[in-house]
């Protein structure tokens, strides 16, 4: 920065602010500081009067100003966060007020910053959170977007088709997975733009150089820039279409083998370190469950489980999700009273669940509307949601460490963790939790 | 109040007006593309930056964004065409200054219109996705300059023809070049590979061509290398300063196939200056030089290393069937180490002792050592000769160095068993005529015989050593318990363990009757203190010392075989004695006592006898007296045996035939060894391990091996499968 002495007068709004050129540079260059103290700006104050005038509202200016000082937010309670969040926008201090806004994530540590009402019609179907700390929730045919700042975007849909499932790709784009309307080439999956919520691109499926319309269902996201879905096709083409994220094309299409179901597939997840797909097709939306890992490169199901054909006592325990954990090389499973059991993944012919024998004790009071139970894994903490609550499991036999839970908004159908957040979306009320980490302690 | 009043009372009108200006997004664009056209005319210090900043933000917030960008590509395209003609009209040299110039102009430009719409950068260009401020700067500059018709061209000719006149020894403005392909670079990979790389590679490929063709034409193969040296590291110093360091593998490989790969052949075949030329004049900076060219091309270093093991095998070919060079053993194998040396040499500092080379040189030695069938017989000679008297006054490394070279020759010997056979002979003839000079350099070669082929072939060596130091002690205590011997003849005995030593079958032999006497003294001795013994003498082997007076009173004392000793004691008691009664006196083979009385009647200074008639050659009727006219300056007189140090061709035969008769029990052993642990084999399998197994001793003749196999299965140690008559099965 091209000052000369270390002191630095504003004008901000008419308010006199003094502060370092050391305190601006944490403004970094890519803020309007770092603009205006470049050399080759080669700044004049005003009119001698030894200052710097920015037309600007000078109490934002303040606490931003307090945030370069200090790295912490402090927002007045009478001052509006959307003024302040504008405010930084046009510093270009977005990112440091959000990194201040919250910790890294912990599970143990988690409160209720906000909660958000939606304005569906009725019940949610997913909820994902963004790399940056939004979210999106999708429910009947629509998907709602939101920034980290809770904002709302433009809503997205894709031919009004119900959605299935979505995804971000970055903090940019979405991809939606919605049902192909019988009789039209609509539905499938589709590429958004989180800003506007314009379809970007619409991801298409050919079997045999003939491109056929199709249902999508779960996603996942390859770190090498790959897209799977489980597909349904009109003539019995299911199976997990592969697309490539940059060029938007299918590369590649795994038919699922007889007696198998990958098109129905609740859940996909990729897995980095063994280069496999997981993909768990469960009970309601089959009688059975079943769980594989694929492998792409060999066109090869490496892995597989299946209850089918298991004892009756086993029906109480059936299968309601299904989480891959690399480093213990096991899938967590989770029944609808909540019990977790664990499969071993390195026999090549699934072995049978091993149940964590915890609780039956949530047997008595269910609610009137149940959710199924599900879960989520993020740096070596589990978490599984069950009715109107969130428990937090740690350590290498996944001891109970946290429960979340409030009062309002009945069960928790789907919940989803990123961004260092915590997005929990309940089924009554149409109403999301947001659970943060709070900024570290002052001492 | 009055209506006057009233009327009196204006408002003011307010300084600045804030009604909103229709015109509003025009005018804002316009403050802010007279500041973009400032900026590019160096005038920005008259700009108010938070003011620029704040128009951009009011644009895109009040929807203009789309305005705003387009305004921005309108006024930076028009800019970069005003751009493009300046360094259009630039004029020769001036071109590529005057593009650095406006290029640097641009970036920073491009940077401080960056700043003022930042914002737009932030919100507006993100969500629409169009290209963020700077590299849509780089794109137009590369669209309106660089791939301007008339600059495209001019540039890559430009920049081609200063690296041609770089390479023809003219000194460029490497930093202007440097910037110049900077800019390319930063334009994006596509940029620099299109409007330089390719061209250049191309270009280059072309010149070097050339280039090489004159050299070929005119140079020597080592001035050739040379050149061809410093053109790549011209090449690759180009690279560190001026281009991208991705071009380094490729320019190179373009230097490599044109300078080198195109013309190995002929570079290596050049005559007067070739790769052979190298080898034998000892060109180690050439050939290192050589080396390290041909390393970068494919096939490069296997044509270098056929050449040479070619060359070897061809100069070593010559060597072993010169039959001048048969006469002097010891000159053979020191002209083989000497060959030996000269290559060690050349790999270890011109081919960086690559072990592929190494292998090379080593098999091409084996080839060739082992044309000649003499090479064992004469290393061991060469050994025998080195132990004789070659070693003296030199130190113990010389000494192990030395048998290290000789045992790296020994090791490229087909037929080491051929190699123990004379070893024996020649250590045996050391050990009993005392003529060994060290004991240490015999004892460390035997262990080295014994690391290279194991405990059994040296075992038999030992145990001479063993014989002879009892053989000393023995002869202690014999006299100890005969005191009384004091003053007659004395007698040295070495025993000699049967099986250790190349014996032959003992011959007759008269000895004088002092000696018997003593002879029976001893004998009786020995097989007093060791029972069940039988001693048998080797009368052949021995020498001795006797006293002589001669005519006129001269004394000397003669060294003389043992066999001279009794023709020499017989004329104590006769002044002319004649062949036949010789003969029948000590009764000795007739070849034997011919070469005996040769050596003292024939050779001259040493003929302490004479014999009549006088002639070269021992005939059955010749007579001899003893010389009374014998003289000699010294007083011991060694009278050799008439005794070819080198094996004349019957004995040759005759060892060969040992060797072979030897080899059939080893070649049965290795057969039973092998059928005994595989129960079932068939011919081939046999023929291939048990060559195997013998390698380390001779390489077994496979007719050899099959007569073998025939007589184990006479002896019904085999027998052949009854429907496969290929097959062999071991019988228990």
């Amino acid at each position: 920065m091209g000052i000369q002495k270390d002191r630095v007068r504003f004008n901000v709004g008419g308010r006199i602010f003094e502060t370092t050129a050391t305190t601006l540079a944490n403004a970094g260059r890519n803020s309007l500081f770092g603009a205006m103290f470049d050399e080759s700006w080669n700044l004049q104050t005003d009119n001698n009067s030894n200052e710097y005038f920015i037309d600007r509202n000078p109490d934002c200016f303040a606490v931003l100003l307090d945030l370069l000082r200090t790295h912490e937010l402090y927002c007045p309670p009478n001052m509006s966060e959307k003024l302040l969040y504008r405010e930084a926008l046009y510093y270009g201090l977005l990112d440091h007020v959000r990194s201040a806004k919250w910790g890294p994530f912990d599970g143990n540590r988690l409160w209720l910053s906000r909660t958000v009402a939606g304005q569906a019609p009725g019940d949610g179907t997913a909820i994902r959170a963004g790399p940056d700390g939004g979210c999106c929730v999708a429910h009947g045919c629509m998907v709602h977007v939101y920034d980290w700042m809770l904002e709302e975007h433009p809503p997205i849909n894709l031919d009004y088709q119900r959605v299935n499932d979505v995804g971000w790709l970055d903090s940019e784009n979405l991809v939606v997975s919605v049902c192909e309307r019988l009789g039209r080439g609509d539905g499938g999956m589709g590429l958004f733009s989180t800003s506007s919520g314009e379809l970007r691109d619409k991801f298409q499926v050919s079997h045999e150089n003939q491109v056929k319309s199709f249902t999508a269902g779960a996603l996942s996201f390859s770190s090498d820039y790959k897209i799977f879905s489980s597909c349904k096709g009109r003539s019995n083409e299911y199976g997990i279409g592969v697309w490539d994220q940059i060029t938007g094309k299918q590369t590649d299409f795994f038919y699922e083998p007889p007696g198998w179901s990958l098109g129905d597939a609740d859940k996909l997840q990729w897995l980095n370190g063994s280069n496999c797909l997981l993909v768990a097709t469960l009970f309601p939306r089959k009688d059975n469950c079943y769980i594989s890992l694929l492998d792409f490169r060999e066109k090869k199901m490496v892995w597989s489980w299946s209850d089918m054909g298991a004892p009756i006592t086993v029906d109480e325990k059936r299968v309601r999700d299904a989480i891959a954990m690399e480093e213990s090389n096991s899938i967590c499973v989770v029944n609808e009273y909540e019990d977790l059991g664990f499969i071993d993944i390195r026999n090549s012919r699934g072995s049978s669940v091993r149940w964590s024998s915890r609780s039956k004790l949530m047997k008595g009071k269910m609610p009137d509307e149940p959710c199924y139970p599900k879960l989520a894994l993020h740096e070596g903490q589990l978490f599984s949601s069950m009715n109107d609550s969130i428990s937090v499991f740690c350590g290498p036999d996944w001891v109970l460490t946290s429960r979340l839970r409030r009062s309002y908004g009945g069960s928790i159908c789907d919940f989803s963790i990123g961004g260092d957040r915590l997005f929990a979306l309940h089924s009554e009320e149409n109403v999301f939790d947001i659970w943060e980490t709070p900024p570290a302690p002052i001492i | 109040m009055s209506n006057q009043k009233k009327r009196n009372f204006q408002i003011e009108a307010f300084k600045h007006r804030v009604v909103v200006d229709p015109k509003y997004a025009d005018k804002t664009w316009k403050v802010l593309e007279h500041a973009i056209r400032e900026i590019y005319n160096h005038n920005a210090s008259g700009l108010s930056f938070e003011e620029l900043y704040r128009n951009a933000y009011n644009m895109v917030l009040h929807k203009y964004g789309e305005k705003l960008y387009s305004g921005l590509v309108t006024t930076m395209t028009s800019h970069l065409k005003e751009i493009s003609k300046s360094i259009e009209a630039a004029q020769g040299g001036m071109f590529l200054e005057e593009m650095n110039k406006k290029w640097t102009d641009h970036n920073k430009a491009l940077q401080m219109i960056r700043d003022i719409l930042m914002y737009m950068d932030r919100t507006y260009i993100p969500s629409t996705q169009k290209t963020p401020v700077h590299e849509l700067g780089l794109n137009l500059w590369r669209d309106i300059i660089i791939h301007s018709s008339k600059i495209q061209t001019r540039l890559l000719n430009t920049l081609l023809e200063l690296v041609h006149r770089e390479r023809t020894g003219e000194v460029i403005n490497r930093g202007l070049m440097r910037n110049i392909i900077k800019m390319l670079m930063e334009l994006g990979p596509s940029v620099y590979q299109e409007d330089f790389e390719n061209p250049f590679l191309e270009v280059s490929a072309e010149f070097y061509k050339g280039e090489s063709q004159k050299f070929i034409e005119c140079c020597d193969c080592g001035d050739y290398l040379k050149k061809a040296e410093r053109r790549l590291n011209e090449e690759l110093e180009r690279v560190t300063h001026y281009l991208d360091a991705k071009s380094e593998g490729k320019i190179t490989n373009v230097v490599e196939k044109e300078m080198i790969a195109n013309h190995m052949l002929r570079l290596v075949h050049m005559e007067n200056s070739g790769l052979v030329n190298m080898l034998l004049d000892d060109k180690y900076e050439d050939l290192g030089r050589m080396y390290n060219l041909f390393r970068r091309v494919a096939n490069g270093l296997s044509t270098i290393r056929e050449v040479m093991t070619s060359h070897i095998r061809e100069t070593g070919k010559q060597l072993v069937t010169d039959p001048e060079r048969l006469k002097d053993p010891v000159e053979f194998v020191q002209r083989l180490l000497d060959e030996k040396d000269k290559y060690d040499s050349i790999i270890k500092l011109s081919f960086n002792n690559d072990k592929t080379f190494q292998n090379g040189l080593n098999s091409s030695f084996e080839y060739f050592i082992n044309l000649n069938t003499r090479s064992p017989e004469f290393i061991s000679l060469f050994v025998d000769d080195k132990l004789r008297k070659g070693l003296k006054g030199v130190s113990e490394e010389d000494v192990e160095v030395i048998l290290d070279k000789v045992m790296m020759l020994f090791r490229y010997l087909q037929e080491k068993d051929v190699f123990e056979k004379y070893y024996k002979q020649h250590l045996a003839k050391r050990l009993l005529s005392g003529k060994t000079v060290s004991d240490d350099a015999e004892r460390s070669l035997i262990v080295k015989l014994k690391t290279e082929c194991g405990y059994q072939f040296t075992s038999k060596l030992e145990g001479m050593f063993t014989d002879m130091k009892t053989s000393q002690d023995t002869m202690q205590g014999f006299y100890a318990s005969h005191p009384e011997l004091g003053d007659g003849p004395t007698l040295t005995v070495q025993v000699l363990t049967t099986g250790s030593w190349p014996t032959q079958p003992s011959v007759t032999c008269n000895l004088p009757a002092e000696m018997s006497a003593l002879c029976e003294k001893f004998r009786s001795f020995y097989l007093g203190t060791h029972t069940g013994r039988r001693l048998s003498w080797q009368t052949n082997m021995g020498t001795a010392d006797i006293k002589a007076t001669f005519g006129k009173g001269q004394k000397h004392e003669l060294n003389v075989s043992t066999y001279q000793m009794c023709v020499l004691m017989l004329f104590n008691n006769a002044d002319r004695l004649n062949y036949k009664e010789i003969e029948q006196a000590i009764e000795i083979p007739a070849l034997d006592l011919k070469r005996c009385l040769q050596s003292m009647a024939c050779v001259k200074g040493k003929n302490v006898l004479r014999k009549e008639p006088m002639s070269k050659d021992i005939c059955e009727d010749d007579t001899f007296f003893v010389n009374d006219k014998f003289t000699s300056k010294l007083y011991k007189v060694k009278i050799g045996t008439v005794v070819a140090q080198k094996e004349s061709e019957p004995e040759k035969q005759e060892t060969r035939q040992r060797v072979e008769e030897d080899r059939k029990p080893q070649i049965e052993a290795a057969i039973v060894r092998i059928m005994k642990s595989r129960r079932t084999l068939d011919h081939n399998n046999v023929i291939s391990e048990v060559t195997k197994q013998l390698q380390s001793r001779f390489l077994a003749n496979p007719t050899e091996i099959k007569k073998r196999i025939e007589s184990l299965i006479e002896r019904e140690f085999l027998e052949r499968d009854s429907t496969d008559r290929k097959l062999y099965r071991y019988l228990a």
